[in-house]
């Protein structure tokens, strides 16, 4: 059923430690020689870590992090490498903290629209909202490299405009490490950028890009695609096709401290990527980014994706009680634990597989205070939608293609397990 | 649901019918039929009309390709407003009087900025919200004004 043989799993699983018990460590970031590969093949693979977050931030859960190394546009010297980055396969596009780069002498270009003025950006994630500029970036990952990236600079430090009263009027706006429980947010989803074409020729202009004039004064304005925040995946010279998450099942119900995986990039694009052959359900999505769920035999159609960037199973069942006190509110609290339920995916379009699920929720006041990662944790709520967000990811690999690309047989925009 | 032409004279006929006083105007949710226009205004939208089981539908479509629908009951109230599109509409005016509860509420749950879907609670308004870049939804609603009958499921 899985698309790794046994023996591949472990090696590339690397450490698991649960419970206080450190497991044997096997392997390292998986870039072992098998001796079918080309001769010269691009490092494709980085660790992946589920740990409690960066030290300005701490108690971190369920959030899957890799290390970046990011330089100015242009520059061999001032670069560094960002810890704790948030892997994100909700969203496409790369997206860092303020504090984070001036702390580590990094100052990115913003990037100036055709009037002269910085373009900045408004996102909205859950409940709360992101602003800062757009700037330029060389981002390098395993042996993969974006040069000029447009990425955006989450303005924790108010050195650039000011939001626009539009702008944190959905919520609050989370632009510091501790907002995201990150240095940044790498958005690796099925898009090549984050807004595309509704963003482009707009008859008004989204709330989303916003040109802002000297003196801090921003109105929403139309951008191009190649200026729009982007994938650095698809600006890869090779294996710019999708991803794949690797993160292994954990060792306890109640948490784990610390869990370590692999992030590979391309899809059937080397010997370590391929798509396996069998056994694989290939979920395309709409123009939206989503492939469509059914919970727990209910006939209402739900937009839904597989979103490392969500910590929970976001999903609502009234039926399920919602913990009121302690570290989880919002999140589900099932009278009886663990609550057995599943869900039916769809795809849309030629990639049409069906697929049912089942999980399990888990009450989360049963988990370890100090652990970083948990199985059975859901939440969120609303009816409008369904998110297989971390717990998904635990056990299985996940694979998302990229619109527009071939992948094997197949092409994006995808998610696959 | 929307019936996809434009009827303006159906704001009129449900406001003879319904509203006996003029209802101060606020945006969004609370708001009157008055209060719809200012937001399809505010919201560079068109505005289209349709009637619902026993509410009224305003649909705001928008150059951007948002569109908000506000709920009104035979009090001429906007007792919900839903919303979808490639990016939130400005939920501040929305939701009108019940955002700085909805800011509250919010505020309260752990980690809200790391969950696509969301469910916010307060003793007078419903929050349901979702989606990601390029497609999110939501809907809010003040569940005491709801008319007998009509499913919270219904209100997209």
């Amino acid at each position: 059923m899985r698309a790794l043989a046994p023996i591949r799993a472990v090696a590339r699983f690397g450490t698991v430690i649960a419970g206080g018990m450190l497991a044997a460590c096997i392997g390292g970031n998986g870039v072992t020689a098998t001796g079918s590969k080309p001769v010269t093949p691009t490092p494709n693979t980085m660790m992946l870590t589920v740990d409690t977050g960066p030290s300005a931030a701490t108690g971190q859960i369920n959030h899957a992090y890799v290390t970046i190394k990011v330089c100015a546009a242009g520059s061999q010297t001032q670069c560094a490498n960002i810890d704790h980055v948030l892997l994100d396969t909700g969203s496409s596009g790369l997206r860092l903290v303020r504090s984070v780069l001036t702390a580590a002498a990094v100052t990115l270009a913003p990037e100036l629209d055709a009037q002269g003025q910085t373009v900045e950006e408004c996102v909205t994630f859950g409940g709360g909202q992101t602003w800062g500029p757009v700037a330029l970036a060389n981002l390098s990952m395993a042996g993969e490299s974006a040069d000029k990236l447009p990425v955006q600079v989450m303005d924790d430090t108010g050195a650039g405009a000011p939001p626009p009263a539009s702008c944190g009027a959905n919520g609050t706006l989370i632009n510091s490490v501790s907002g995201f429980g990150a240095n940044g947010v790498l958005g690796v989803g099925v898009f090549a950028q984050d807004c595309g074409a509704a963003c482009v020729s707009a008859s008004t202009p989204l709330p989303l890009y916003y040109g802002c004039t000297s003196a801090g004064v921003c109105a929403a304005e139309n951008l191009a695609l190649a200026d729009q925040v982007t994938n650095p995946v698809a600006m890869f010279a090779a294996d710019n096709n999708g991803i794949i998450v690797n993160l292994p099942n954990l060792q306890s119900a109640n948490g784990d401290l610390k869990v370590q995986g692999e992030l590979v990039f391309g899809l059937s694009t080397q010997t370590d990527n391929a798509l396996p052959a069998i056994g694989l359900t290939v979920l395309g999505t709409d123009a939206n980014g989503d492939f469509t769920a059914t919970y727990n035999g209910g006939t209402t159609v739900l937009p839904a994706l597989i979103d490392s960037g969500s910590d929970s199973y976001d999903f609502n069942d009234s039926t399920i009680a919602t913990c009121s006190t302690g570290a989880y509110v919002g999140y589900y609290c099932p009278l009886k634990a663990p609550m057995s339920v599943f869900a039916v995916n769809s795809g849309v379009g030629v990639n049409n597989a069906t697929n049912e699920v089942p999980f399990a929720i888990a009450d989360p006041n049963s988990f370890v205070a100090n652990a970083a990662a948990f199985a059975g944790l859901g939440g969120g709520g609303g009816a409008t939608n369904f998110v297989w967000g971390m717990p998904f990811f635990y056990g299985r690999p996940v694979y998302v293609g990229i619109e527009q690309r071939a992948a094997g047989p197949y092409s994006g925009p995808f998610f696959a397990y | 649901m929307i019936s996809g032409s434009i009827k303006p004279a159906l704001l009129t006929a449900w406001l003879g019918a319904g509203l006996l006083a003029a209802v101060p105007a606020s945006a969004g949710l609370g708001g009157d039929v008055e209060a719809v226009r200012a937001d399809a205004a505010e919201f560079v939208g068109t505005l289209e009309s349709a009637y619902g089981a026993d509410y009224l539908i305003e649909q705001i479509s928008t150059g951007s390709g948002m569109r908000i629908r506000e709920f009104l009951n035979r009090d001429g109230i906007v007792f919900a407003v839903s919303w979808s599109g490639p990016a939130v509409p400005e939920l501040q005016r929305l939701l009108g009087v019940h955002f700085p509860a909805y800011l509250a509420a919010l505020a309260a749950l752990d980690r809200p900025g790391l969950h696509r879907s969301l469910r916010v609670v307060t003793p007078d308004l419903v929050v349901e919200a979702g989606g990601h870049l390029r497609a999110y939804q939501g809907r809010a609603y003040l569940p005491a004004l709801i008319p007998a009958g009509v499913a919270a499921a219904d209100l997209r």
